[in-house]
């Protein structure tokens, strides 16, 4: 199409250059575009949070913006946290506390983590609970997540201490 | 011949699931690959709730580059057959659903065509251009205005907005009331929900060969859909197969069947293409099946101890615009009818339960189904019984319970409790809450720091793994009860085992493998579980309604005894001995008492598939593959007890969770870890239903609540931590003694939170009588109140 527009983003760490209907959205640029189908669309109203990615480091909601708008920036999606043996400390935790079920917002849970333990070593739990309370997850009652949440950061500050 | 090993049933083993769902790679539907040939669909839905289709002009729409059709209901009608529930109620009107509305739409979001396109996005801006014109006429939404003689009519064959009615009746009901001492009496109002699964519905269909047609949808009964596609599209249910990948959370909405999965499939049958259907959250909202727009009269007749001599309960539910596939609108009317009783000696009852049609969505099953608002009746009756004779509520209930000791017990509707612990999961979760300690410094009164401070107890029944006797005594002949495992052990060895069920969460690739490792003798890892396909395994009733543990854990028992026995009896055959001694362990098999020569299950598997020089005994057929069905009891009843301890801000009428007990009795523990998971998600959901979620139609039957910005869930802050504990009754009417516990944390959640705010408000003169207890309304009771 004619109205297409030039995009280029780094992509977990990839080039990625596309040309894109400025309606497009990220979400769906990622998932159908790139295969990227970690990102999960629960409302595209912005409220779940199941489409969560960090956009230059903070996350953000795919569901909300247009791709060409983040032509630019740097896009990290679910895919990116583990390597192939082994799982993300923070994955790894939701594993082992049973802090998903059906796993469609859990992309979108561990991303925020990423975001909270990034800022935040040791967040108590009303912290956790503050920094996950714009993501739904309607399986688990949030408990097992709160404690992942927390057993992660136990591990991340085990691995490098400050 | 005997099995030797360390259970794996009973221990919270991690998932499965977990690693490829972490890593971004779970496959849900819009996840699936799709050809590059797939069309899309977006259904144009009606805004109004009730209203004559004048005209539908599709000519713009079908002038857009990449609109390849658009469809009326006249031509799906011409595709697929009307759609109906098949219930077998006396009196009961059957009434069947076009899958797009013909002439006249019931309900605001009902749809009256649909888009086909070569992307989402144009099948998208093709449903913004079809011009629609609608001849509004007067809906109906409320559930006791629906029977009103002037109401407008919302089926043709609803008389009266009647769906059904039904009564039952004990002899000695009069009497009990004429006995009396107290009778109690109270109106008991549930507002509509809905499920909200994060993951919206979806379907794919695949023309492929040698099937006709491929059919991928996020729905938890495979089964029943095909069963239902073959029928209404009038196809061989042989050419048929239904997948189901990963589904993000079911909870009873997605085991109905649905309008656009009929359109989906039937659409990729005429245009020979792959047709792809992801709902948005505005149609999930609007169209998934409702639940629980129900009322409860409940009458209680007591003597002064308290004790209930007899009760009667008058039940109304609303069953929306349509009576929806596959359980129809009675599932409410004839559960909450039969379940009221609960954990309690009711020895005379008398109920009439009646399901009402209205302009409004579908209603069918969500987890718990009737429970919670049945429960919150019964329960809301007892702790105004110990408010009337001052005894404390907890007291009132033991006093009513069928103690342990008098199990097995059949209840007054015939439902027979095997084991169970009601008095125990009480008087457990009393301990654990603190309960006595709680209630004396009640006494200095409730209202401290500017909180109302209140406890609430529900102690219930829960029913699970329903069989087809049960879902007969319901009208439900065309359902069935069984479901069935398959159990294989290939020629290396390893372990496949086939159920018919389907996840949405559950966690069945590691609990079934825990069943079968069991059952069978095999290593845990050597056993994989394959599901939720209609070409794996044989036919079953699929997952809803608490049933997996139940129904797939006794089929794939079964069944891994049947293949134990082969491999038994091979394994003898090269050993020189008999079946009978030979003892399985651990994916081995030896002589009993000669543990030094084993024999691996690959070394017998290569023996049954020739494999090896070998020969098999004499009679014995090649390969191991064995497979059986179980049809669980009546009805197969769980039990547990819920104490919540609320805060109420006197001023702004917000409800803090304090505390949250639950004692939880599932029989045997598959594995306590998802057990846990399912018991803290259901509570979660009790908490939306109880103290947020509402589903609003305006007097018009227009919606308010179309986002979830409007319809309220729980979020991290709202949901409190839990203290969990489990009695293990396993129940001795089932095979593996196991019973279901998907549904109990919210069926216990809902009765126990309104009971607690209704405490924590005993001081004021307020009735809390209602679901859900918004702040509003909080604070305007107590400020009515003068609190
Ligand atoms: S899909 Fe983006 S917030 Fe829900
Ligand atoms: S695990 Fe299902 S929504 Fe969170």
């Amino acid at each position: 199409m004619s109205d297409e527009v030039q995009v280029t983003v780094t992509v977990n760490g990839r080039r990625r250059e596309a040309r894109l209907e400025p309606r497009r959205l990220l979400v769906d640029y990622l998932r159908h575009d790139l295969g990227l189908t970690g990102a999960h669309i629960g409302c595209e109203q912005g409220v779940c949070g199941a489409c969560t990615v960090l956009l230059d480091g903070r996350t953000a909601r795919s569901c909300l913006h247009f791709a060409v708008a983040v032509d630019g920036s740097d896009i990290r999606t679910v895919e990116d946290l583990a390597d192939l043996d082994e799982l993300h400390p923070i994955q790894e935790m939701f594993h082992q506390k049973h802090a998903l079920q059906c796993g469609f917002c859990t992309p979108g849970f561990l991303l925020t983590t990423v975001e909270l333990l990034e800022r935040t070593a040791d967040p108590d739990e009303a912290a956790i609970r503050e920094a996950l309370m714009n993501n739904v997850c309607r399986c688990t009652g949030y408990a097992n997540i709160v404690d992942a949440v927390a057993e992660a950061a136990v591990e991340l500050r085990r691995r490098s201490p400050t | 011949m005997s099995v030797d090993q360390n259970g794996a049933v009973g221990q919270s083993v991690l998932r499965r699931e977990d690693d490829y769902l972490l890593r971004g790679q779970g496959r849900f539907v819009d996840d699936l690959p799709t050809p590059l040939s797939t069309l899309h669909l977006a259904f144009v839905l009606s805004p109004y709730a009730h209203a004559r289709i004048t005209s539908i002009d599709a000519s713009e729409a079908l002038a857009l580059d990449g609109v390849v059709d658009v469809l009326t209901g006249a031509d799906l009608a011409a595709m697929v057959k009307p759609i109906a529930a098949q219930i077998e109620l006396p009196g009961y009107s059957f009434n069947t659903r076009d899958v797009l509305a013909v002439d006249e739409v019931r309900f605001a979001g009902e749809a009256v065509a649909v888009v086909v396109a070569e992307s989402p996005y144009l099948a998208e801006d093709g449903m913004e251009l079809v011009q629609v014109d609608y001849e509004s006429l007067p809906a109906i939404t409320d559930i006791h205005a629906a029977t009103d003689p002037a109401a407008p009519q919302v089926n043709p064959t609803v008389p009266g907005n009647v769906y059904f009615e039904g009564r039952f009746a004990t002899e000695g009901v009069a009497a009990g009331f004429e006995a009396a001492a107290h009778v109690i009496t109270e109106d008991f109002h549930s507002k509509r929900v809905t499920a909200v699964p994060i993951e919206p519905r979806g379907c794919l269909a695949v023309p492929e060969q040698p099937s006709n047609l491929v059919f991928y949808s996020s729905t938890q009964i495979h089964h029943l859909l095909r069963t239902a596609l073959a029928e209404f599209l009038d196809v061989a249910e042989s050419n048929l197969r239904v997948v189901v990948p990963d589904v993000g959370g079911g909870f009873g909405i997605k085991a109905a069947l649905y309008p656009e999965e009929f359109v989906c499939a039937a659409l990729a049958l005429r245009l020979r293409r792959p047709v792809k259907w992801i709902q948005d959250r505005y149609g999930a909202l609007l169209t998934d099946v409702h639940a629980r727009d129900n009322h409860y009269r409940v009458e209680a007749a007591i003597n002064d101890d308290g004790i209930v001599l007899a009760l009667r309960a008058e039940i109304r539910t609303n069953g929306g615009a349509y009576s929806a596939l596959p359980f129809g609108c009675t599932l409410e009317t004839t559960g909450g009818a039969r379940m009221i009783v609960g954990p309690y000696r009711i020895t005379e009852y008398e109920y009439t339960a009646t399901a009402v049609a209205t302009h409004t969505a579908p209603v069918l099953a969500y987890r718990g189904v009737a429970q919670p608002v049945c429960f919150m009746a019964i329960e809301g009756i007892m702790d105004r019984i110990a408010r009337r004779l001052e005894l404390d509520p907890a007291e009132v209930r033991l006093r009513n319970m069928v103690p342990t000791a008098e199990l097995p017990w059949t209840n007054i509707v015939g439902v027979r409790y095997d084991t169970g612990s009601f008095v125990e999961s009480l008087e457990l979760a009393m301990e654990m809450a603190g309960y006595d300690e709680f209630r004396a410094g009640q006494a200095q009164g409730r209202l401290v720091d500017g909180k109302y401070r209140g406890i609430g107890i529900c102690s219930f029944t829960e029913v699970s793994g329903t069989g087809a006797p049960g879902w007969r005594a319901r009208g439900l002949t065309r359902l069935p009860g069984f479901d069935s495992g398959t159990v294989k052990v290939e020629p290396t060895g390893k372990v496949t085992a086939f159920v018919s069920h389907a996840h949405s969460g559950q966690g069945h690739f590691t609990t079934f493998a825990q069943v079968v490792a069991d059952a069978l003798g095999a290593r845990l890892e050597d056993v994989t579980v394959v599901e939720g396909d209609t070409a794996a395994g044989p036919y079953g009733t699929n997952t809803f309604a608490s049933r997996s543990a139940v129904t797939g854990g006794g089929a794939l028992i079964r069944a891994s005894e049947k293949a134990r026995l082969k491999l038994a009896r091979i394994a003898a055959f090269m050993l020189e001995s008999t079946p009978e001694d030979i003892v399985v362990s651990d994916g081995q098999m030896h002589v009993a008492g000669v543990p030094s020569r084993t024999l691996s299950f690959q070394e017998v598997a290569e023996t049954a598939y020739a494999m090896n020089t070998s020969d098999l005994p004499e009679g014995e057929s090649f390969g191991i593959e064995e497979t059986d069905f179980y049809d669980p009891p009546l009805v197969t009843m769980a039990n547990a007890t819920h104490i919540a301890q609320v805060a109420v801000d006197a001023g702004d009428g917000t409800v803090d969770i304090e505390g949250y007990v639950v004692v939880h009795d599932c029989g045997r523990v598959i594995n306590p870890m998802i057990v846990d998971g399912q018991v803290m998600g259901g509570v979660a959901q009790g908490v939306g239903e109880a103290l947020m979620e509402e589903f609003v139609y305006d007097e018009d039957g227009q919606v308010r609540t179309a986002t979830l910005i409007d319809y309220l869930l729980p979020s991290s802050v709202d949901v409190p931590n839990f203290q969990i504990a489990h009695i293990e009754s396993p129940s001795i009417d089932t095979v593996g003694g196991f019973k279901g516990v998907g549904e109990g944390g919210l069926i216990g959640a809902v009765p126990a939170l309104v009971n607690a705010v209704a405490d924590a408000l005993s001081d004021l003169d307020v009735n809390v009588n209602t679901k859900p207890l918004r702040p509003a309304l909080l604070s305007r009771l107590i400020r009515e109140a003068g609190g």
